[in-house]
């Protein structure tokens, strides 16, 4: 559910969603999450973000991992 | 923060490895430039080439495909179907979809089709779905690419991969895999075709990186059969090592692949007696050419197997093997229903 006050992290491949408080930065987001930086490429839409970008409340992200197995 | 190239965009991509930052377009041109680089270095390909392009839907073969059509090298994609249930054909779809959208129509193997589809053949004989899969899939890029008169295969395999590969081979101490072990396979007589990876010095966050941003709708979900796949294990070691020293990576594999490297040359590179895959192991072995040609490494050219044409140094491949097994197993397994 949208909520205006709060950044939601979408963590897709643990078909996981968090509510977060913002605004924040994407590393700090990550930390809260439990996610390695350098394992995933962080979206926003259209736009990828680095690690250092403020997200602001309301926003959604979408956090994807860049590992493959096998 | 802006990038370091234009000095005027907003940076999209941070590389502490190269201590940069790029807006899309100026890393877009880092990133090409990158593959070209290697692909140069190493001599992967010519301009005259006509390279087969394995294409599984994930990241690395979709972007490889993109990178070497800009660049204008003649190419065809392959597609494997592995057969598992859901996830191949999202993964067929990704490739069918993409190869569309630029014009192309991809060439597809289904397993099931061919009677070994890597669920059920893992299943019947009891063996790693990852060391089958790369059996399989070893076998039907050489054939395809024998057959439709290719001159090399490209697979997507980046710079995690072959470090995650090489970390893999040293700490089992595998002599006859790090003597293997490079971004360019030479053609080898008895028909098999010259493979390359022409994506060994960018790693898997500047592709994934790369393809978001060029708009590629690659599949983002793991195979569901790799879960526990050791590589997985040597990737996160040398993550967390890259995280505190970023440059360890490249540093790693290029020191590897140098020439002087008396891993590569001198009394190491005789061929040992090593080479079988240690437990776990499988997926980061280049199965076709390790075990085909260390079956042969007493002298003698291969021959075509008896099965099926395909090079190798024993009566059948390696293929052919693996299919006969599957083939009895299935066979026993009816028998024992119908009892």
């Amino acid at each position: 559910m949208y909520n205006e006050f709060m950044i939601t992290v979408r963590l897709s491949q643990k078909k996981k969603e968090l509510e977060l408080p913002g605004p924040r930065r994407v590393m700090d987001l990550l930390a809260d999450a439990g996610v390695r930086p350098t394992t995933v490429i962080v979206t926003q839409g259209k736009k990828l973000l680095t690690k250092d970008h403020r997200v602001e409340d309301g926003a959604t992200i979408d956090v994807t991992s860049v590992v493959s197995g096998g | 923060m802006k990038c370091k190239r234009c000095r005027r965009a907003e940076a999209a991509v941070e590389l502490p490895s190269h201590h940069a930052a790029f807006c899309p377009d100026c890393f877009f041109i880092f990133f090409r430039r990158q593959v070209t680089e290697g692909i140069r270095k190493l001599r992967l390909l010519a301009p005259e080439d006509r390279v087969l392009v394995c294409v599984s839907g994930g990241k690395d073969s979709l972007v490889l495909w993109d990178v070497l059509m800009d660049e204008g090298y003649e190419t065809d994609g392959l597609h494997i179907d592995l057969g598992i249930d859901g996830y191949s054909d999202r993964s067929k779809g990704k490739v069918l979809a993409y190869a569309a959208s630029r014009g192309k129509t991809p060439i597809v193997v289904e397993l099931a089709k061919e009677g070994i589809p890597i669920p059920e053949a893992a299943r019947c004989v009891r063996m790693q779905e990852c060391s089958i899969c790369g059996t399989v899939k070893r076998y039907f890029f050489n054939r395809i690419a024998a057959e439709g008169k290719f001159t090399v295969v490209a697979t997507g395999h980046n710079l995690d991969d072959e470090t995650a590969r090489l970390l893999g081979n040293l700490l089992h101490w595998q002599r006859g895999h790090l003597v293997r072990q490079h971004p360019s396979l030479p053609e080898e007589e008895g028909g098999l075709v010259r493979k390359v990876k022409p994506l060994w010095r960018v790693s898997e966050m500047e592709t994934a990186a790369y393809g978001f941003l060029k708009g590629i709708d690659y599949v983002t979900e793991e195979c569901p059969l790799s879960f526990d796949a050791t590589s997985l294990v040597y990737k996160e070691a040398l993550s967390r090592i890259e995280d505190r020293m970023p440059g360890t990576r490249i540093v790693f594999y290029q020191g590897f692949l140098d020439p002087s490297n008396p891993l590569r040359n001198g009394p190491w590179a005789a061929p040992a007696a090593d080479a079988a895959p240690m437990p776990g192991d499988a997926p980061v072995v280049d199965t076709m050419r390790a075990t085909e040609v260390d079956a042969g490494k007493n002298g003698g050219a291969p021959q075509a197997c008896a099965s099926c044409g395909a090079p190798t140094y024993a009566e059948t491949c390696s293929f052919c093997r693996l299919k006969e097994r599957v083939r009895k197993a299935r066979s026993l397994r009816a028998a024992k229903v119908s009892r």
